[in-house]
């Protein structure tokens, strides 16, 4: 019965590595560029980013919360870096760390507002999309900021290994939080609280600092997600980041993630996040227009939240 | 002879296991139909099929000669089926009549007409007692009795040939499911057919006409209820007949508290309330609805602010104030609420998880989950309890009633609760279960718990308890101990305080009917 049970769940995650694998197989087919080092370079590119902001998106709605401010932070971030290096002159490290400390700052300001004073996370974060948008702009007074070579070593293909720096830690942050979801007391709790509020305060749980803790990790990985975009483009971008928000939330809905908070699955969310970003890739590789990109991505998230309601009425019955 | 309104015949349904198998009843014109079993039988089931909310997989229905094959709610409601289930569909946002009418708002060029909306339902809730009501409260305001009344309002708003009740007395004191009797009553009279489903056998058997026996999908027995007993019922729905436990007092208290109560006053308990728990103890609660004793339970788990007074947990560790519900459950008190689905369980997931929830610690180290040790456990409380499910990865949606109320004890049992704290723990359980579960509090008793019961059943807590507390209009009026108790004391003093109209509003707004008892 529990084999059994087992088998099932794999195929159902299964379910979307599968048509990963067959997005990568039609598109190899239609274009003769897409298995070439220059496409994989640019998807290995693009991913770092939108990995670890979409985990933190996918805790957060998982705790019955969403996190709007991603994308901003992420743009406020990235400038904070760049100002960092370039006007205060701090090593490259430290200010990696101002800038993954201005993310967490972001994130702490949400999870205090929704947690301690019981606002709804929708409002918060969207007020706090302007906010840090507006002091990125201020940060780096509306200019992009050359940052220069040093910063993208991180999103250059370390020797041997042959992935990027930034990959490498997106990937740890994937399965680091994907054990803490499934094998830790506190994801155990955040599912609980995801679920049903009430009843895990019935049962002991205090909500609101797994509420806090969890967006202010949303916050972080943002500000992680800024370093990696500045490493990538080489200069901190006051606009980096515009609608990454959405592209996250899709990512996790795509991976299974339920908007009601409560079901959900960092894996299957990275596997959405590489979903999203082959297709982009795989379209403009066989030379789709971009208002025909957009039509066929939005698309794409609705059928797979379809199917994927579809998956669960069956599996229930 | 009456005529036949449904003819139900082979009628069957299977989810992951047959629920309903070959199901064959015939309901006449102005009859009382009760429908018992134990949970899990299937009765749900049924009359969830009857109102058009779940598919029947093979079978026929015939309503007043047609066939009846609902393909939804409404239109099992268009057809004349109309239906007030047990887990209640109060909208709370919506004000009283909205949500009695919410079916058939009257309305001229799709704006509501208030005035008419308003005359409707007068009517409806003089009839249901509830004439101290103005149809545009929000029922959000309502206690759980109140929405009771409400549904069956609802139900009784469209003029229907079949009327559903599921657990319709659930929430409601002697007085006022007496009233709901009488209405039923007249109801059948006027040539409806009501379906009458309730764990209540006494009430069953003086109410009905005919009473339906089901057990493991199957009507074991269909026969007029002047024919049968209490016991005969029972014995029909088991199987087998359950003994009266010999009841045996816990032993004599160790003088040394457990959790102390001081002069204690909240927001909906306005007068102070002393009292000492001590361990190896059943406490019961009684009172009418309304009377304050959830109110009183959730003061002890610390989900309610203190106006003034303390309550202390005294433990080996030292004693503290319980004024949060993570510090009750760190100093070891368990609580399940009144409503099993938004105050216990995690719906979507599995048995194990919800049981481990509370007590996770003790299945982890440096905060990972050990998943052996969880599924040692788990499957260690199934067998324990009895719970009756697949296995510890079952859904918890999936369990009986029953079941889902044993899986929220064991969560406690796990956790190494030395108090607990239960509000209504057998509503809505079947015969079997309950006395499974008073076997079981009786154990944890013996073991040097102490055990806090509310319940609105009388005879319930004379089972269980070692003392008794009475609530009367948010007031703890009276103790009675086990050697100096009868039910008609206890009533009393669960009266008491609302023999004055006035206060009786004022307070609860709950209207007690004394004299409104059955013929």
């Amino acid at each position: 019965m529990d084999r059994l049970r087992f088998l099932k769940q794999h195929l159902e995650e299964n379910f979307i590595v599968a048509s990963l694998i067959l997005l990568i197989l039609l598109f190899g087919t239609a274009s003769d560029n897409f298995f070439s080092v220059i496409t994989l370079t640019t998807i290995l590119n693009q991913l770092p980013a939108l990995t670890v902001i979409t985990v933190g998106m996918t805790l957060v709605l998982i705790v019955g919360g969403i996190d709007l401010s991603v994308g901003s932070v992420m743009g406020f971030s990235a400038t904070v870096v760049g100002v960092a290096t370039v006007a205060w002159g701090l090593p490259l490290p430290f200010a990696c760390i101002v800038g993954l400390m201005a993310g967490l700052m972001c994130g702490l300001t949400n999870g205090i507002l929704v947690s301690y004073l019981a606002l709804p996370s929708f409002i918060v974060t969207l007020g706090m999309l302007e906010m840090a948008r507006g002091l990125a702009y201020i940060t780096t007074n509306s200019q992009t900021v050359y940052i220069g070579g040093a910063i993208q070593k991180i999103s250059l293909p370390l020797p041997i290994i042959g992935v990027s720096a930034a990959l490498l830690v997106a990937v740890a942050t994937v399965i680091v939080a994907h054990l803490a979801l499934t094998r830790t007391v506190m994801g155990r709790f955040i599912i609980a609280i995801g679920t049903n509020e009430q009843a895990a305060r019935m049962s002991g749980i205090d909500a609101r600092p797994y509420r806090l803790c969890i967006l202010a990790a949303s916050g972080a990985l943002a500000g992680l997600g800024g370093i990696f975009n500045a490493a990538y483009l080489g200069s901190a971008d006051p606009n980096a980041g515009i609608g990454f928000e959405l592209s996250a939330i899709a990512a996790a809905v795509i991976g299974g993630t339920s908007l009601m908070g409560g079901r959900g699955s960092i894996l299957g969310a990275f596997a959405g996040v590489l979903i999203i970003t082959i297709l982009q890739n795989g379209l403009a590789q066989i030379g789709v227009s971009e208002p025909a990109k957009r039509l066929i991505t939005g698309a794409v998230i609705i059928v797979a939240v379809l199917i994927d309601r579809w998956r669960g009425t069956h599996s229930a019955s | 002879m009456a005529t036949t309104r449904l003819s139900i015949s082979g009628l069957s349904k299977s989810y992951s296991t047959p629920v309903l198998n070959d199901v064959n009843l015939s309901i006449n014109c102005g009859e009382i139909h009760a429908i018992v079993g134990e949970n899990g039988a299937g009765k749900t089931t049924l009359v969830n099929i009857l109102a058009g909310i779940t598919h029947k997989d093979a079978g026929e229905i015939i309503l007043d000669g047609e066939r009846y094959a609902p393909s939804g709610p409404k239109d099992g409601f268009n057809a004349g089926v109309s239906y007030a289930a047990q887990e209640l569909s109060i909208i709370d946002t919506l004000s009283v009549a909205e949500n009695i009418w919410l079916r058939e708002l009257p309305h001229k060029m799709c704006v509501i007409e208030t005035a008419r909306l308003e005359q409707k339902t007068r009517g409806l809730l003089d009839l249901v007692g509830l004439d101290y009501l103005s149809s545009n409260t929000p029922t959000e305001r309502l206690s759980l009795s109140e929405r009771q009344l409400i549904e069956l309002a609802k139900a009784l708003a469209a003029d229907a040939r079949v009327v559903i009740l599921d657990e319709p007395t659930a929430a409601l004191a002697g007085p006022q499911a007496a009233r709901l009797h009488d209405i039923i009553a007249t109801r059948a009279g006027k040539g409806a057919s009501i379906i009458y489903i309730s764990h209540r056998l006494g009430d069953v058997l003086s109410v009905a006409h005919t009473v339906s026996v089901l057990r493991d999908g199957q009507v074991v027995s269909s026969a007029p209820a002047n024919t049968l007993t209490v016991d005969d019922v029972i014995h029909q729905m088991s199987g087998q007949s359950y003994p009266k436990r010999e009841i045996s007092p816990g032993a004599a208290h160790e003088k040394k508290p457990v959790l102390e109560v001081d002069k204690v006053t909240t927001k909906d308990l306005p007068h102070p309330i002393s009292c000492t728990f001590y361990p190896g103890e059943i406490v019961g609660v009684a009172g009418l609805a309304g009377a304050g004793k959830s109110e009183f339970l959730s003061a002890l788990f610390g989900l309610t602010r203190l106006r003034t007074g303390r309550i202390s947990r005294y433990s080996d560790a030292g004693s503290i104030n319980i004024d949060d519900p993570a510090h009750a459950v760190r100093s070891g008190i368990g609580y399940l609420g009144e409503e099993r689905l938004s105050m216990g369980l995690f719906n979507g997931h599995s048995v194990l998880a919800n049981m481990m929830i509370p007590g996770i610690g003790s299945c982890s180290s440096l905060s990972f989950l050990n998943r052996v040790a969880e599924r040692i456990s788990s499957q260690d409380l199934i067998e324990q309890l009895a719970i009756r499910c697949d296995g510890p990865q079952q859904l918890v949606e999936q369990l009986s009633g029953g079941n889902q109320q044993k899986t929220l004890i064991a969560r406690w049992l796990h956790c190494g609760s030395r108090i607990l704290l239960l509000d209504e723990p057998t509503r809505g359980v079947d015969v079997g279960t309950k006395s499974a579960i008073y076997e079981l509090l009786f154990n944890m008793r013996d073991e040097g718990k102490t055990i806090i019961v509310a319940s609105s059943d009388v005879e319930e807590l004379m089972t269980l308890g070692d003392r008794t507390i009475v609530f009367s209009a948010r007031k703890l009026v009276r103790e009675f101990q086990r050697d100096g108790w009868a039910e008609n004391d206890m009533l009393t003093a669960a009266f008491q305080e609302f023999t004055d109209q006035s206060t009786v509003r004022r307070n609860t707004g709950e209207l007690p009917q004394q004299n409104t008892g059955r013929p």
